[in-house]
Protein backbone atom coordinates (compact mmCIF):
# COMPACT_ATOMS: atom_id res chain seq x y z
CA UNK A 1 0.00 0.00 0.00
CA UNK A 2 2.74 2.48 0.95
CA UNK A 3 4.37 1.32 -2.73
CA UNK A 4 0.99 2.85 -4.20
CA UNK A 5 1.10 5.93 -2.27
CA UNK A 6 4.35 6.63 -3.65
CA UNK A 7 3.77 6.06 -7.18
CA UNK A 8 0.80 8.04 -6.80
CA UNK A 9 3.05 10.93 -4.94
CA UNK A 10 5.72 11.12 -7.90
CA UNK A 11 2.69 11.14 -10.24
CA UNK A 12 1.29 13.98 -8.35
CA UNK A 13 4.85 15.57 -8.51
CA UNK A 14 5.68 15.24 -11.75
CA UNK A 15 2.42 16.85 -12.29
CA UNK A 16 3.11 19.93 -10.70
CA UNK A 17 6.48 20.40 -11.86
CA UNK A 18 4.75 20.37 -15.91
CA UNK A 19 2.74 22.67 -14.78
CA UNK A 20 5.01 24.91 -13.12
CA UNK A 21 7.05 25.30 -15.97
CA UNK A 22 4.47 25.55 -18.39
CA UNK A 23 3.38 29.49 -16.40
CA UNK A 24 5.79 31.71 -17.66
CA UNK A 25 5.24 35.26 -16.01
CA UNK A 26 4.35 38.28 -18.48
CA UNK A 27 4.15 40.96 -16.28
CA UNK A 28 7.07 42.87 -16.03
CA UNK A 29 8.30 46.64 -15.53
CA UNK A 30 5.97 49.58 -16.96
CA UNK A 31 7.02 53.38 -16.72
CA UNK A 32 4.12 55.30 -17.68
CA UNK A 33 5.31 59.44 -18.44
CA UNK A 34 2.91 62.08 -19.04
CA UNK A 35 4.74 64.18 -21.29
CA UNK A 36 2.31 67.52 -20.08
CA UNK A 37 2.52 66.77 -16.45
CA UNK A 38 5.75 65.11 -16.08
CA UNK A 39 4.50 63.09 -14.14
CA UNK A 40 5.83 59.44 -13.66
CA UNK A 41 4.52 56.18 -12.59
CA UNK A 42 6.83 53.20 -12.40
CA UNK A 43 5.03 49.69 -11.48
CA UNK A 44 6.65 46.39 -10.73
CA UNK A 45 4.15 43.68 -11.77
CA UNK A 46 7.02 40.96 -11.99
CA UNK A 47 9.37 39.99 -8.34
CA UNK A 48 11.79 38.19 -10.16
CA UNK A 49 11.73 41.34 -12.61
CA UNK A 50 12.24 43.72 -10.17
CA UNK A 51 15.19 41.98 -8.40
CA UNK A 52 16.98 42.12 -11.47
CA UNK A 53 16.37 45.51 -13.21
CA UNK A 54 15.48 49.06 -11.61
CA UNK A 55 14.33 52.18 -12.90
CA UNK A 56 17.05 55.00 -12.71
CA UNK A 57 15.72 57.71 -14.28
CA UNK A 58 12.95 59.32 -17.12
CA UNK A 59 13.69 62.08 -19.31
CA UNK A 60 11.50 63.74 -21.70
CA UNK A 61 11.79 65.86 -24.58
CA UNK A 62 10.56 67.06 -28.22
CA UNK A 63 11.99 66.64 -31.89
CA UNK A 64 10.06 67.85 -35.53
CA UNK A 65 6.94 68.11 -32.98
CA UNK A 66 6.91 65.00 -31.52
CA UNK A 67 7.54 63.81 -28.15
CA UNK A 68 10.42 61.71 -27.10
CA UNK A 69 11.10 59.93 -23.68
CA UNK A 70 14.60 58.21 -22.75
CA UNK A 71 14.37 55.73 -19.80
CA UNK A 72 17.55 54.26 -18.19
CA UNK A 73 17.28 50.87 -16.47
CA UNK A 74 19.70 50.00 -14.26
CA UNK A 75 20.85 45.83 -13.82
CA UNK A 76 20.82 44.96 -10.33
CA UNK A 77 22.63 41.52 -11.29
CA UNK A 78 26.91 40.69 -11.99
CA UNK A 79 25.50 38.48 -15.06
CA UNK A 80 24.05 39.52 -18.36
CA UNK A 81 20.46 40.29 -18.77
CA UNK A 82 18.70 39.72 -22.10
CA UNK A 83 15.43 41.43 -21.52
CA UNK A 84 12.58 42.66 -24.62
CA UNK A 85 11.10 46.47 -23.86
CA UNK A 86 8.59 48.18 -25.77
CA UNK A 87 7.64 51.96 -25.56
CA UNK A 88 3.85 52.83 -26.95
CA UNK A 89 2.23 56.03 -26.98
CA UNK A 90 -1.33 57.05 -26.19
CA UNK A 91 -3.28 60.62 -27.16
CA UNK A 92 -4.88 63.36 -24.83
CA UNK A 93 -7.67 60.88 -23.79
CA UNK A 94 -5.70 57.80 -23.46
CA UNK A 95 -6.20 55.96 -26.58
CA UNK A 96 -3.16 54.10 -27.63
CA UNK A 97 -2.03 55.18 -31.05
CA UNK A 98 -1.38 52.77 -33.77
CA UNK A 99 0.39 50.13 -31.74
CA UNK A 100 0.59 47.54 -33.90
CA UNK A 101 3.69 50.20 -35.42
CA UNK A 102 5.66 50.08 -31.84
CA UNK A 103 6.98 46.47 -31.41
CA UNK A 104 9.33 44.67 -28.74
CA UNK A 105 12.79 45.44 -29.17
CA UNK A 106 15.88 43.26 -27.30
CA UNK A 107 17.84 44.68 -24.81
CA UNK A 108 21.19 42.92 -23.16
CA UNK A 109 22.35 44.90 -20.49
CA UNK A 110 25.95 43.53 -19.00
CA UNK A 111 26.35 42.95 -15.37
CA UNK A 112 25.58 46.06 -12.77
CA UNK A 113 25.62 48.51 -16.35
CA UNK A 114 23.03 50.92 -16.90
CA UNK A 115 21.18 51.44 -20.57
CA UNK A 116 19.11 54.16 -21.70
CA UNK A 117 15.80 53.21 -24.02
CA UNK A 118 14.27 55.60 -25.93
CA UNK A 119 11.10 56.16 -27.87
CA UNK A 120 9.74 59.07 -30.06
CA UNK A 121 5.90 59.23 -30.44
CA UNK A 122 4.27 58.24 -33.71
CA UNK A 123 2.10 60.58 -34.24
CA UNK A 124 2.39 64.57 -32.85
CA UNK A 125 -1.19 63.46 -30.55
CA UNK A 126 1.16 61.53 -28.88
CA UNK A 127 1.74 62.71 -25.28
CA UNK A 128 1.50 59.80 -22.86
CA UNK A 129 4.68 57.16 -23.19
CA UNK A 130 4.53 53.49 -21.62
CA UNK A 131 7.50 51.57 -21.46
CA UNK A 132 7.14 48.33 -20.96
CA UNK A 133 9.76 45.90 -20.28
CA UNK A 134 9.36 41.95 -19.58
CA UNK A 135 11.86 39.20 -19.60
CA UNK A 136 12.83 37.03 -22.37
CA UNK A 137 11.24 34.15 -21.66
CA UNK A 138 7.82 35.70 -21.85
CA UNK A 139 7.87 36.26 -25.33
CA UNK A 140 6.41 33.44 -27.39
CA UNK B 1 -3.86 -4.44 -6.14
CA UNK B 2 -0.37 -3.10 -7.34
CA UNK B 3 -1.04 -4.72 -10.62
CA UNK B 4 -4.12 -3.41 -11.14
CA UNK B 5 -3.06 0.49 -10.11
CA UNK B 6 -0.48 -0.50 -12.70
CA UNK B 7 -2.13 -1.64 -15.52
CA UNK B 8 -4.60 1.85 -15.21
CA UNK B 9 -1.64 4.28 -15.17
CA UNK B 10 -0.14 2.37 -17.95
CA UNK B 11 -3.21 2.21 -19.84
CA UNK B 12 -3.57 6.45 -18.85
CA UNK B 13 0.06 6.47 -20.64
CA UNK B 14 -0.97 4.80 -23.46
CA UNK B 15 -4.18 6.69 -24.32
CA UNK B 16 -1.93 9.98 -23.76
CA UNK B 17 0.73 8.73 -26.17
CA UNK B 18 -1.97 7.84 -28.69
CA UNK B 19 -4.21 11.32 -28.61
CA UNK B 20 -0.26 12.93 -28.62
CA UNK B 21 -0.01 11.45 -31.98
CA UNK B 22 -3.02 13.12 -34.02
CA UNK B 23 -1.90 13.85 -37.81
CA UNK B 24 -3.46 17.33 -37.16
CA UNK B 25 -0.92 20.30 -37.19
CA UNK B 26 -1.59 22.61 -33.76
CA UNK B 27 -1.97 25.59 -34.97
CA UNK B 28 -2.27 29.15 -32.32
CA UNK B 29 -1.96 32.62 -32.43
CA UNK B 30 1.60 34.28 -31.60
CA UNK B 31 2.38 37.80 -30.49
CA UNK B 32 3.92 39.36 -33.42
CA UNK B 33 6.13 39.99 -31.59
CA UNK B 34 7.98 36.83 -30.74
CA UNK B 35 11.35 35.02 -29.48
CA UNK B 36 13.63 33.98 -32.89
CA UNK B 37 13.23 30.74 -34.01
CA UNK B 38 16.08 30.68 -36.43
CA UNK B 39 18.97 32.50 -37.26
CA UNK B 40 17.47 33.73 -40.44
CA UNK B 41 15.48 37.29 -40.78
CA UNK B 42 12.28 36.88 -39.25
CA UNK B 43 8.90 39.05 -38.81
CA UNK B 44 9.96 40.58 -35.29
CA UNK B 45 13.39 41.59 -36.90
CA UNK B 46 11.90 43.04 -39.72
CA UNK B 47 9.01 45.24 -37.37
CA UNK B 48 11.85 46.68 -35.34
CA UNK B 49 14.25 47.87 -37.93
CA UNK B 50 11.18 49.81 -39.84
CA UNK B 51 10.24 51.58 -36.30
CA UNK B 52 13.82 52.19 -35.87
CA UNK B 53 14.04 53.79 -38.98
CA UNK B 54 11.51 55.41 -38.69
CA UNK B 55 11.87 57.13 -35.33
CA UNK B 56 15.75 57.83 -36.38
CA UNK B 57 14.64 59.84 -39.75
CA UNK B 58 11.60 61.57 -37.85
CA UNK B 59 13.69 63.08 -35.09
CA UNK B 60 16.95 63.62 -37.04
CA UNK B 61 17.72 67.37 -37.03
CA UNK B 62 19.03 67.42 -40.77
CA UNK B 63 15.60 66.36 -42.06
CA UNK B 64 13.74 68.98 -39.27
CA UNK B 65 16.03 71.30 -41.24
CA UNK B 66 15.14 70.66 -44.50
CA UNK B 67 11.59 70.08 -44.17
CA UNK B 68 10.76 73.28 -42.63
CA UNK B 69 7.26 74.12 -42.18
CA UNK B 70 6.69 72.64 -45.42
CA UNK B 71 6.07 69.04 -46.14
CA UNK B 72 7.95 67.86 -48.93
CA UNK B 73 6.61 65.64 -51.47
CA UNK B 74 8.49 62.02 -50.77
CA UNK B 75 9.47 59.03 -52.49
CA UNK B 76 10.15 55.07 -51.22
CA UNK B 77 12.48 52.93 -53.27
CA UNK B 78 12.26 49.45 -52.36
CA UNK B 79 15.24 48.26 -50.58
CA UNK B 80 17.77 46.34 -52.44
CA UNK B 81 18.22 43.02 -51.14
CA UNK B 82 21.84 41.72 -51.29
CA UNK B 83 21.22 38.23 -49.00
CA UNK B 84 21.00 34.72 -50.12
CA UNK B 85 17.79 35.14 -47.87
CA UNK B 86 14.19 36.26 -49.85
CA UNK B 87 12.84 38.99 -48.12
CA UNK B 88 9.87 41.27 -49.75
CA UNK B 89 11.91 44.37 -49.82
CA UNK B 90 8.89 46.12 -51.18
CA UNK B 91 6.59 44.96 -47.79
CA UNK B 92 9.07 46.54 -45.74
CA UNK B 93 9.20 49.59 -47.75
CA UNK B 94 5.70 49.50 -47.69
CA UNK B 95 5.72 49.69 -43.87
CA UNK B 96 7.72 52.78 -43.49
CA UNK B 97 6.16 55.13 -45.90
CA UNK B 98 3.12 54.08 -44.24
CA UNK B 99 4.78 54.62 -40.44
CA UNK B 100 6.02 58.09 -41.96
CA UNK B 101 3.15 59.25 -43.80
CA UNK B 102 1.26 58.80 -40.41
CA UNK B 103 3.72 61.26 -38.58
CA UNK B 104 2.03 64.16 -40.77
CA UNK B 105 5.84 65.27 -41.42
CA UNK B 106 5.92 64.28 -45.13
CA UNK B 107 3.55 63.57 -48.35
CA UNK B 108 4.37 60.97 -50.34
CA UNK B 109 3.64 60.02 -54.08
CA UNK B 110 4.39 56.10 -55.29
CA UNK B 111 6.50 55.16 -58.83
CA UNK B 112 5.61 51.79 -58.77
CA UNK B 113 2.26 52.59 -59.32
CA UNK B 114 2.42 55.36 -62.08
CA UNK B 115 1.25 52.44 -64.73
CA UNK B 116 -1.84 52.75 -63.11
CA UNK B 117 -2.03 56.17 -62.48
CA UNK B 118 -1.85 56.17 -67.05
CA UNK B 119 -4.56 53.18 -67.03
CA UNK B 120 -6.67 55.13 -65.05
CA UNK B 121 -6.51 58.68 -66.86
CA UNK B 122 -6.39 56.75 -70.10
CA UNK B 123 -9.51 55.38 -69.45
CA UNK B 124 -11.36 58.37 -68.70
CA UNK B 125 -9.97 60.52 -71.36
CA UNK B 126 -11.14 57.70 -73.91
CA UNK B 127 -13.80 55.20 -72.88
CA UNK B 128 -16.48 58.32 -73.10
CA UNK B 129 -17.89 57.13 -69.42
CA UNK B 130 -16.29 59.97 -67.70
CA UNK B 131 -17.72 63.62 -68.09
CA UNK B 132 -14.47 65.46 -69.77
CA UNK B 133 -14.67 68.44 -66.81
CA UNK B 134 -14.03 66.47 -64.19
CA UNK B 135 -11.37 63.77 -65.97
CA UNK B 136 -7.82 64.44 -64.64
CA UNK B 137 -5.56 65.21 -67.22
CA UNK B 138 -1.56 63.85 -67.07
CA UNK B 139 0.95 66.56 -66.01
CA UNK B 140 -0.60 67.70 -62.74
CA UNK B 141 0.82 65.07 -60.35
CA UNK B 142 3.44 66.32 -57.65
CA UNK B 143 6.82 65.83 -57.72
CA UNK B 144 8.90 63.53 -55.66
CA UNK B 145 11.48 66.33 -54.17
CA UNK B 146 13.34 63.44 -51.86
CA UNK B 147 13.50 59.94 -51.86
CA UNK B 148 14.26 57.30 -49.75
CA UNK B 149 16.42 54.16 -50.63
CA UNK B 150 18.99 51.34 -48.84
CA UNK B 151 19.67 47.97 -48.64
CA UNK B 152 19.69 44.97 -46.52
CA UNK B 153 23.36 43.07 -46.71
CA UNK B 154 24.58 39.95 -44.52
CA UNK B 155 27.36 38.09 -43.57
CA UNK B 156 27.28 34.37 -42.17
CA UNK B 157 30.11 32.60 -40.31
CA UNK B 158 29.74 28.49 -39.62
CA UNK B 159 32.16 27.42 -36.77
CA UNK B 160 31.29 23.20 -36.27
CA UNK B 161 27.05 23.45 -35.06
CA UNK B 162 27.07 27.29 -34.78
CA UNK B 163 25.95 29.71 -37.40
CA UNK B 164 26.24 33.39 -36.55
CA UNK B 165 24.48 35.49 -38.97
CA UNK B 166 24.72 38.91 -39.38
CA UNK B 167 21.92 41.45 -40.93
CA UNK B 168 22.49 44.53 -41.87
CA UNK B 169 19.69 47.27 -43.10
CA UNK B 170 20.92 51.15 -44.57
CA UNK B 171 18.99 53.87 -45.61
CA UNK B 172 19.58 57.25 -46.78
CA UNK B 173 17.41 60.07 -47.19
CA UNK B 174 18.19 61.97 -50.98
CA UNK B 175 17.03 65.30 -51.39
CA UNK B 176 16.60 65.42 -55.09
CA UNK B 177 17.29 69.24 -56.26
CA UNK B 178 20.50 69.43 -54.29
CA UNK B 179 21.87 65.96 -54.14
CA UNK B 180 22.91 66.03 -50.25
CA UNK B 181 22.37 62.98 -48.16
CA UNK B 182 19.83 64.45 -45.39
CA UNK B 183 19.95 61.67 -43.17
CA UNK B 184 21.42 58.35 -43.34
CA UNK B 185 21.21 55.20 -40.04
CA UNK B 186 21.48 51.55 -39.97
CA UNK B 187 20.11 48.72 -37.96
CA UNK B 188 21.97 45.93 -37.54
CA UNK B 189 20.86 42.66 -36.37
CA UNK B 190 22.95 39.72 -35.22
CA UNK B 191 21.77 35.63 -34.21
CA UNK B 192 23.38 32.86 -33.57
CA UNK B 193 22.08 29.37 -33.51
CA UNK B 194 23.34 26.04 -32.47
CA UNK B 195 22.37 22.56 -33.58
CA UNK B 196 22.02 20.12 -31.08
CA UNK B 197 24.46 17.01 -31.05
CA UNK B 198 21.88 14.23 -31.76
CA UNK B 199 19.26 14.64 -34.29
CA UNK B 200 18.38 15.43 -37.94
Amino acid sequence: MSRVKGVLAAVALAAGLAALTGCVETAGTSVTTDHLTGNTLVLEDSTRLRDQIQVLRVNYDEVNGLKRVHVTLQSTKHRRLRMHYRISWFDANGMEIDPSTKTYRGLIIEGRDSMTVTGLANSPAGVTSKLRVRDLEAAD
Amino acid sequence: MNKGLFAILGMGFAAALITGCATTPATREVALDRAPITSKLEPQDVRRTVEKMAESLLSAPGVREAVGGNRPVLDVEPLKNRTTQHVDMVSITDSLRMQLLRSGMFRFVDKSTAGTDIEFMDAQANLGLTDQKKAIKPGQQSAAQMFLTGALTEMKTQVGRTTDQYFKFSMVLKDLRSGELLWADEQEIRKESTRPRMGF
